[in-house]
């Protein structure tokens, strides 16, 4: 052993004992702009070309700055400049002066430049031979800003990379989508990888159901603390993502975390302290208490039958006997007591914005400590963040912990370790099934003229709430708050433990071992006087009563979620006569997952005493599920390699291919591994000898890539698959039975997605433009869709390579630094991509109502074309295909007496939409521009989205009006027999307009999908603005600190573009249910120490 | 140096053995391939057995449904054989779930020789009872899509399509009455040639046993007229088990209980739990039951506030009967008297009004049988099998291979009238199933 490391030194010393024939030894420090600090590992060389020119026989040299900065190097005769990079740096250039053997090299942060090296995840690849569609992005404090999770900050910063916010709640994780959708069926979510391991539960649930958005729970990706990341780097083509295999068809996102640099220990301090004003509901245009009170009476009066006990006027009416007095004889017919009853709804105005929300505060703090020697390095880091939400009792809390460390044993071998763990906690307000009383919801139900209190001091209760008649669970906003409450605490871990054997500058072996854990509790919680627990006791009813013990409920989740990824590979690069390089990697890749989710519920829960009381069922079919448990294990086995060849630094080709294996239980062997690959080439067009008359292009360099991606559907076998149920047919009898998940199939085959790209990187004038165009196509072929079968088959559907779509666009990412003066700077940074979407072959359900989205993007929102409302009866009027504006009774061919039936087929159905837009803007981007003036910094960020369409729901409904309910004022325009000018359509009568009222209720389509309610979605978002100052040094010194920076940020505080009257935020039109983004507005401290 | 190369021979190992780590087995997935496993397959499929029985009821005169808008929008069309414009809430006749269960039937038939881990006996057994349910399923079918294989003509036209093997792929057309009625036939058989199991524990008599055989074959000849065959299979029956429930006892469970002593397979659901709460005793067939009749107060609750009498025979799991001997007494004596063997006929029917009726009534009825002619015989076995096996499911098949009579109802919203044969004796074929298979329809 001791023999061979001898002879490997022997070989790495022998550039330096050659170079004692040489003639000088150039001698020097190389410091670092930022902070004036020596650089630690800097390199100093001389290029190939040089040497050659100087008529060595070496090919190259080269040496590494010292702990102290400090180089020194042995130069042949004939070589006049040296070289000195290091990496986040501009490359300098010196040119060496005859006799001066002492140099000081001051290298500056190339902050908006071209990076030397891209990290893909598995490699580190120049940036040179990158072939590539890669964006990269620096993570600062200017960027991140105000933002809370790494996600969020993305917004507006990658070309192609479009963010959208699910909810605005703290926590909530934000929706990415790289370069659009890819999937019909799978998860669109792209792949996150933590400092070169895949992160596990980074996947949105989609939110098919609106009101789900309540329960949406936090990812992964929210227990990163954004200070502790050094840059991230966005794959976007399949010449980057094919090494990835079957889980990067969405795009990879790849983390690089800060490390320690060698050099004296640099303590980092900052906090952010964020205020976040309560929303202002007064943009819902809700009614208030006097619009409200006559809209009841004037329902009252014309006899609306619907639900007509809701709304306090009707209860007043009915209390004092007076309803059918009212109808006859109007308001003159009530007792004065009742008038004065009603007067007093009029005139109390509760401020429900003011009882609902709040102004927020969030703080954050974060400590570091880095640093090292030649040996080791360091970084360790704290964060504690508290980010509260405008809806009291929403809160959400992380605290981090970082601790890494690199460890160099010999010339030959590294070591690096790694912890991240993150504690998070959040608590919400807890709804029940119906989702009433979600907060953002209740803000636009609530009657203005109820107070929560009554001149007693006791809760006041909303029976209107309910969606039904019965009255019988009142809400009251406080008594919700004290008497329920929804946590829930993640713990989580990774670690990662990584190797490299260096053997010489050509191979090495590099290996990572990382562990993952997270462990979810959720916990819910109500007391028996809270709406919550009444409803569920409504719901749980057997003849009349409820069969649910007295007491509240506690509901519980544990999910756990394990992995263990270990990847192996080694890396040979050889150039030959300075003009062939060579890089090859083989890898190898083992994961294993766990994931275990637990759910119990207790009835008759009582908080003090922490006892549950058993539930007796009264019959079999209202049992309800108490406990449930579920275990999921995977592997995946993979292999892969890399290749990439250069040609005289101008032509470079590069090839991946990756081996997918996985535990596919009951899969067909053949199925287990599918190989996935990609070839790449680049052109360096600006290093040709016709280019070198341009001296003022720096770079320019064109690239191509074709790749092949796939997917297989894991739950269809050619095998007959069961799952094991315990079940009876006879008292006593319970007994194993195996159902059957799907129908055998042994025709189903790989889902393949196609995908090209070409594109240029340009830049000019000393990279004062830089412009990256990339054009993209991708064709998902055979992609796994549902089929339905013949029912003979004894199955109603099947899995089979149905659909095919295509993903077409075109990303622009253009930097410019537009002033550059010894003082003040502008730098704009503009992102744009287009992204176009087509669905080109789908199966629909022979009787599915609504359009199939063949020919259309997969967002496609289809609407029926109205035309206004019928000036007789109010009831909407619509246009046929002839263009005719023809009857709701016509239109959808109404039967007569029908109670409601329509004699449409269900193709008719579909004929009857047109394609109204796509839910996914296909123009989207950033635009960020940032000002420097002295130790003045002012960012200005604006994101956009435009083309987009997005379906609202009515702001009244025209049948089985709740009255009950508050609502926006629109309603009071509607068509009435005295307002038969209007636009707005009636209300249906039930009595007049018996088979549309039918028609309306049990196809509510007819109305809420028409073409009125789809809304163009186009806005540019104030994405954030910062203004940021860094304090003098001589200042900062005399505190004993290297620097220090405050800023002042505002968030989200504007956002215009078409109109989203009636609304909060664009973003969240299409969900009464979501919580929108909120302004908030940022102090910043950051010190360096 | 040496060290190194050991680390890569161990990696490499290391990944050779991993290619094991990919053949996880699941926790609570299965390919079956033991007995046991295969049991619980067909057990699936026992438990898919759907109550038809109980929701063709609400087409005959048997029950009427409650006045209540639930019942009302998912059997009032039922009831008013209004069945070209169902609505929506309307409760469909199962077209999926037979065939589901004739998929695992099929699907364990093929498998036949590899199943493992039990012995021949068991295997046979298992097997034996997929075809006497593929048979059974079929029966179903086809006595509800198809038209009743008594009516002139009716073998040669279409009725469902055979499913007699597990494949998914294959597009069927529907076969003709007489195809299915020889291939349930033909089933039986198989299964009579596989089938050893005498009995079952009482918790588990919802699968064959070997006297469900004769049972079934009684039943099949019965509704095809086939009268010799049908009286045959139930004096085969009766040879082993002739057991009736006494209703002269104190305490009577009714004997379509699971645990009745009459019981000879309880399988068949015939109505679920909101059927049952639906279904009122019509007024025509509370009227069948004459005076001494010990029938009436065990079949049936007192009147409600609203003057409905509902069954106790249905609604709760323990009522789930497939054959049981009274029926085997009935079909006997219909068969017996319907091919002239009066005698044997009276005899079957004697023995059952015995335990059905107060001494003095049965005395009267010994007089009123024994005087009766071929004609007038067969009309009493009929009424008598209407009363007996009131809230069985068997009714509405009855009307249909007898003499499908013109029935009037007179309900909240009318009178509605099933005409004298009328075709809404077949009922139609399940829209969603036509468009899965538009060509069901032809």
């Amino acid at each position: 052993m001791k023999r061979h490391l001898f002879i490997i030194l022997i070989a790495l010393f022998g550039a330096v004992t050659s170079a004692f024939a040489a003639q000088r030894t150039v001698k020097g420090v190389v410091i670092s702009s930022e902070d004036n600090l020596p650089l630690i590992g800097a390199s100093v060389y001389v290029t190939a070309d040089d040497m050659k020119r100087a008529g060595s026989t070496q090919s190259t040299l080269g040496v590494i700055t010292d702990i102290d900065g400090k180089f020194s190097i042995a130069i042949p005769d004939g070589v006049t400049r040296i070289y000195c990079s290091y990496v986040g740096h501009d490359v300098l250039e010196v040119k060496l002066l005859p006799g001066k053997n002492q140099y000081e090299l001051t290298l500056h942060p190339s902050t908006q430049m071209l990076d030397a090296v891209v990290v893909t995840g598995y490699q580190t690849v120049e940036r040179r031979k990158l072939t590539a569609a890669v964006s990269k992005i620096d993570i600062s404090d200017q960027m991140v800003g105000a933002a809370k999770s790494i996600d969020q900050a993305l917004s507006g910063q990658i070309a192609g990379l479009s963010v959208s916010n699910v909810s605005g709640a703290p926590g909530a994780p934000a929706k990415i989508r790289i370069r659009g959708t890819s999937s019909l069926n799978g998860t669109q979510d792209p792949l996150w990888i933590l400092d070169g391991m895949p992160m596990e539960g980074t996947d949105i649930p989609s939110m098919d159901v609106l009101k789900d958005v309540n329960n949406i729970t936090q990812s992964a990706i929210a227990g990163l603390n954004p200070a502790d990341i050094d840059n991230i780097t966005v794959l976007k083509d399949a010449a980057a993502t094919a090494i990835y295999g079957a889980r990067a068809a969405n795009g990879v996102i790849v983390i690089t975390t800060k490390k320690g640099r060698a050099g004296k220990p640099v303590i980092n301090f900052s906090t952010k302290l964020t205020y976040s004003p309560k929303y202002d509901i007064g943009r819902l245009n809700l009614m208030n208490s006097e619009e409200k009170v006559g809209l009841e009476l004037d329902l009252l009066k014309s006899n609306y039958i619907y639900m007509s006990g809701k709304g306090e006027v009707a209860r007043i009416m009915n209390r004092h006997k007076l309803t059918e007095k009212f109808q006859e004889g109007g308001w003159d017919a009530l007792t004065p007591q009742a008038q004065a009853e009603i007067n007093k709804l009029r005139s109390t105005n509760t401020d429900w914005n003011d009882i609902l929300f709040r102004n927020a505060f969030t703080q954050e703090y974060n400590l570091s400590l880095s640093g090292g020697g030649e040996k080791a390095t360091y970084y360790t880091s704290l964060g504690y963040m508290k980010e509260n939400g405008n809806v009291p009792n929403v809160s959400n809390d992380r605290l981090n912990l970082v601790l890494k460390t690199n460890y160099k044993v010999n010339r030959m071998l590294k070591f690096g370790a790694s912890l991240f763990a993150n504690r998070r906690n959040t608590s919400n307000y807890l709804t029940e099934s119906g989702g009433e009383t979600n907060p953002l919801y209740y803000s636009r139900l609530a009657n203005s003229y109820l107070s929560p209190y009554d001149e007693n001091g006791k809760y006041n209760y909303d029976y209107d709430v309910e969606s039904d008649i019965d009255m019988d669970s009142g809400f009251n906003p406080f008594e919700e708050r004290a008497h329920t409450s929804n946590e829930s605490t993640i713990n989580s871990i990774n670690a990662i433990f990584d190797g490299e054997l260096r053997f010489d500058d050509r191979f090495k072996i590099t290996s990572q071992l990382g562990l993952q854990l997270d462990k979810t509790s959720m916990e819910k919680i109500a007391e028996t006087d809270s709406y919550a627990m009444r409803k569920e006791r409504k719901d749980h009813r057997f003849n009349g009563t409820t069969y649910l013990p007295e007491g509240g409920f506690h509901k519980a989740n544990e999910n756990s979620n394990t992995q263990v990824t270990w990847k192996a590979m080694g890396e040979y690069r050889d150039t030959y006569n300075d003009i062939h390089e060579f890089e090859v990697m083989v890898g190898t890749e083992i994961r294993k997952t766990w994931y275990e989710t637990l759910y119990t519920a207790g009835y008759g829960f009582d908080r003090k005493t922490l006892t549950t009381k058993p539930v007796i069922f009264p019959a079999e079919d209202k049992t309800i599920k108490l406990h449930t448990k579920t275990y999921k294990e995977n592997a995946y086995l993979s292999a892969f390699s890399t290749l990439s060849y250069s040609l005289l630094n101008r032509y470079t080709l590069g090839g991946s291919i990756r081996f997918d294996g996985s535990d596919l239980f009951g899969v067909d062997k053949k199925y287990r591994y599918l190989p996935l690959y990609s070839v790449s080439g680049l052109w360096r067009v600006s290093q040709e000898p016709f280019m070198q008359g341009a001296k003022w292009v720096d770079n320019l360099v064109v690239r191509a890539s074709y790749g092949l991606q796939g997917n297989i559907d894991k739950n269809t076998s050619p095998f007959l698959l069961g799952t094991y149920r315990s079940d009876q047919l006879l008292p006593g009898g319970m007994e194993d039975m195996i159902d059957i998940n799907s129908a055998p199939n042994d025709k189903l085959r790989w889902e393949k997605t196609h995908s090209m790209n070409a594109g240029f990187d340009f830049s000019v004038l000393n990279q004062a433009i830089n412009l990256s165009v990339d054009y993209y196509y991708r064709k998902g072929v055979d992609l796994i869709g549902i089929q339905m079968l013949p029912l003979e088959t004894g199955f109603t559907s099947t899995t089979i390579n149905w659909a095919s779509m295509t993903n077409k666009g075109v990303e622009v990412g253009l930097s410019t630094r537009n002033i550059q003066t010894k003082n003040f700077m502008w730098i704009t940074n503009f992102n744009f991509a287009y992204n176009q979407n087509t669905v080109l072959k789908e199966t629909i359900r022979k009787d599915e109502r609504y359009p199939s989205r063949e020919g259309y993007p997969v967002g496609a929102l289809f609407a029926i074309k109205s035309a206004g409302v019928d000036e007789k009866t109010g009831l909407p009027m619509y246009e046929n295909k002839a263009g005719e504006v023809v009857s709701a009774r016509e239109f959808f061919k109404i039967d007569e007496w029908g109670f409601g039936t329509s004699s449409l087929t269900p193709e008719e159905w579909r004929d009857l939409y047109t394609y109204a837009g796509t839910s996914d803007c296909p123009y989207t981007g950033g635009f960020n521009n940032t000002f420097t003036y002295k130790a003045f910094e002012l960012g200005v960020n604006f994101s956009f989205d435009f083309g987009g369409k997005v379906r609202t729901q009515p702001n009244y409904a025209i049948v089985e009006f709740d009255r009950g309910r508050n609502g926006n004022r629109e309603v009071l325009d509607r068509w009435t027999p005295t307002n038969t000018g209007s636009q707005l359509p009636a209300i249906i009568d039930p009595n007049t307009y018996y088979d549309e009222n039918g028609f309306f209720s049990q196809f509510p389509q007819a109305y809420q999908f028409t073409d009125v309610f789809v809304k163009n979605l186009n806005y540019v978002r104030l994405q954030n603005i910062r203004l940021g100052y860094t304090l003098p040094v001589n200042v900062v010194r005399l505190l004993g600190m290297n620097s220090a920076t405050v800023a002042l940020e505002g968030r989200n505080l504007l956002v215009f573009g078409s109109s989203y009257k009636n609304f909060l935020d664009p973003e969240s039109m299409s969900n009464p249910y979501s919580t929108p983004v909120p302004k908030s507005v940022t102090f910043s401290l950051s010190l360096n120490f | 140096m040496r060290k190194i190369y050991t680390v890569l021979l161990m990696s490499s190992l290391l990944l050779l053995t991993a290619c094991d780590m990919l053949d996880i087995q699941p926790v609570g997935k299965v390919i079956p391939t033991t007995l046991t496993e295969y049991r619980a397959l067909l057990a699936t499929a026992y438990k898919g057995v759907q109550p038809t029985g109980g929701l063709a009821s609400f087409r005959s005169d048997e029950v009427t449904v409650r006045d209540n808008s639930y019942d009302q929008s998912h059997y009032g069309q039922i009831e008013r054989w209004d069945d070209y414009n169902y609505e929506e809430s309307t409760t469909t006749f199962d077209w999926e779930k037979p065939y589901n269960g004739l998929f695992i039937a099929n699907f364990i038939i093929e498998s036949h020789g590899g199943i493992t881990e039990g012995t021949t006996q068991e295997v046979d057994q298992l097997v034996g009872e997929s075809y006497l349910l593929r048979a059974y399923l079929h029966f179903k079918l086809v006595n509800l899509y198809g038209q009743p294989y008594t009516r002139a003509g009716a073998p040669d036209t279409k009725a469902v399509p055979l499913k007699l093997n597990s494949d998914v792929n294959e597009l069927l057309n529907r076969n003709t009455v007489g195809q299915i009625y020889e291939s349930i036939l033909s089933d039986i058989t198989k299964a009579e040639e596989l089938m050893t199991t005498e009995a079952w524990e009482t918790k588990y008599s919802y699968r064959f046993n070997v006297l469900s055989i004769p049972a079934f074959r009684s039943r099949v000849y019965l509704y095809m007229g086939k009268w010799n065959e049908a009286y045959n299979a139930s004096e085969a029956v009766l040879a082993h088990k002739k057991e009736l429930t006494d209703f002269h006892a104190a305490t009577v469970r009714v004997p379509n209980h699971y645990e009745s002593l009459e019981t000879i397979n309880a399988l068949d659901p015939v109505f679920n739990n909101l059927q049952h709460s639906a279904a009122c005793a019509s007024s025509a067939l509370l009227a069948m039951y004459g005076e001494g009749d010990l029938r009436p107060a065990i079949y049936f609750k007192a009147a409600d506030k609203d003057g409905n009498r509902f069954s106790n025979k249905s609604g709760y799991i323990e009522y789930r009967c497939t054959f049981r001997t009274g029926e085997m007494y009935l079909n006997a004596a219909e068969a017996a008297a319907q091919s002239d063997k009066l005698p044997q006929a009276r005899t079957r029917l004697l023995e059952l009004m015995q335990k059905r009726y107060t001494a003095e009534a049965y005395a009267a009825k010994v007089t009123a049988v024994n005087s009766m002619d071929k004609s007038a015989l067969v009309q009493e076995i009929l009424k008598e099998r209407t009363r007996e096996l009131a809230y069985e499911g068997h009714r509405w098949f009855d009307l249909r291979r007898t003499t499908r009579p013109r029935i009037e109802k007179v309900l909240k919203g009318g009178t509605f009238v099933l005409e004298q044969d009328d075709p809404r004796y077949t009922i139609r074929i399940p829209r969603d199933a036509i468009a899965a298979n538009p060509g069901l329809a032809n």
